[in-house]
């Protein structure tokens, strides 16, 4: 679902470490960005209930809920089955960006985020 | 006179850590070393895990880049969320975790303070991240050696010779960080 034209495309950031959200959130809300945060996947899911954005960005790493489950939860039901989920992540092992690829993420970055790249892969998601 | 036996514990396997690493180990024999002169290195533990790990990091831009000598952020708290990632899937708990922070130094009176630029940001990130901070030895114009052992958290420190400290080398990105692969 996109946002009306001139409404700020929504994006939801998904991590543990709130010096990572810091980062997430100038990057993203210094280009234009609306911003969400969530501190783990299940925040992220409960929130996501109630609330809807045009991109998700998620951590793997992360309590109770990690990112491939977050990823698995949001695609097993209609609401979010299409929506862009972004992976950013320290992980740089084949197989994990291979799960994520399977759970059904539309794309995998690889931590430390270049903010320009990051910007440039959420608008393109986004349309 | 009875003989008795002497238990002699092993000898240490003593692993440097470079700057850019970041090292983890659950093992009782391994101990991690390392030397400092601007460069910070955090040392972390669990004390219920038994398990520890060090990094060794200096963040600031080189001279050239437009903003001076500012701190990069983005790889700092890369290098800091490593080390934590290694942990955790050595089954530490992140609310468990005790830190150590030392190194710092301003090695060179009258040149940019990128020691103190990096303590503060070390010192900032644990404290955003809810991370205790138990010891600290930073700033100051001496270079220090710094030997931990992983499983216990203890911790060695003491000054050495500027002449041994590394050479000043800003950090420069992983050549994969930030790449973007669309599925």
């Amino acid at each position: 679902m996109s946002t009306a034209p001139n409404q700020p495309t929504r994006v939801l950031t998904v991590d543990d470490s709130a010096s990572m959200r810091a980062l997430l959130n100038h990057a993203l809300a210094s280009s234009g960005f609306e911003v969400h945060q969530a501190d783990d996947g299940q925040a992220a899911l409960e929130w996501l209930v109630v609330n809807d954005v045009d991109v998700v960005i998620t951590d793997i790493n992360m309590p109770r809920l990690d990112g491939f489950g977050l990823i698995e939860r949001l695609r097993a039901g209609s609401r979010h089955a299409d929506r862009p989920i972004l992976v950013l992540t320290t992980e740089s092992a084949p197989e994990k960006k291979q799960r994520a690829r399977e759970a059904g993420a539309t794309g995998w970055i690889v931590k430390p985020f270049d903010p320009d790249k990051l910007v440039a892969a959420v608008r393109r998601v986004a349309h | 006179m009875t003989a008795q036996a002497i238990h002699v514990p092993p000898a240490a396997e003593r692993i440097t850590v470079l700057q850019g690493q970041a090292l983890v180990s659950a093992s009782p024999r391994e101990e991690f070393t390392t030397v400092l002169g601007s460069c910070v290195a955090t040392c972390l533990f669990d004390p219920e895990a038994r398990v520890g790990g060090m990094n060794h990091f200096l963040l600031a831009e080189p001279p050239a880049s437009a903003t001076g000598f500012g701190v990069d952020e983005h790889y700092g708290v890369f290098l800091m969320e490593l080390l934590i990632n290694q942990m955790l899937a050595q089954g530490a708990i992140k609310s468990r975790l005790r830190a150590h922070l030392y190194g710092g130094a301003n090695m060179r009176q009258g040149m940019a303070p990128i020691g103190s630029r990096n303590a503060e940001f070390a010192r900032r990130f644990l404290e955003r991240e809810r991370i205790v901070l138990i010891r600290e030895d930073l700033g100051g114009n001496n270079a220090r050696r710094v030997d931990f052992r992983p499983v216990e958290g203890r911790v060695r420190c003491r000054s050495v010779a500027p002449a041994m400290a590394p050479a000043i080398r800003p950090a420069r990105r992983p050549l994969t960080g930030g790449e973007v692969e669309l599925f």
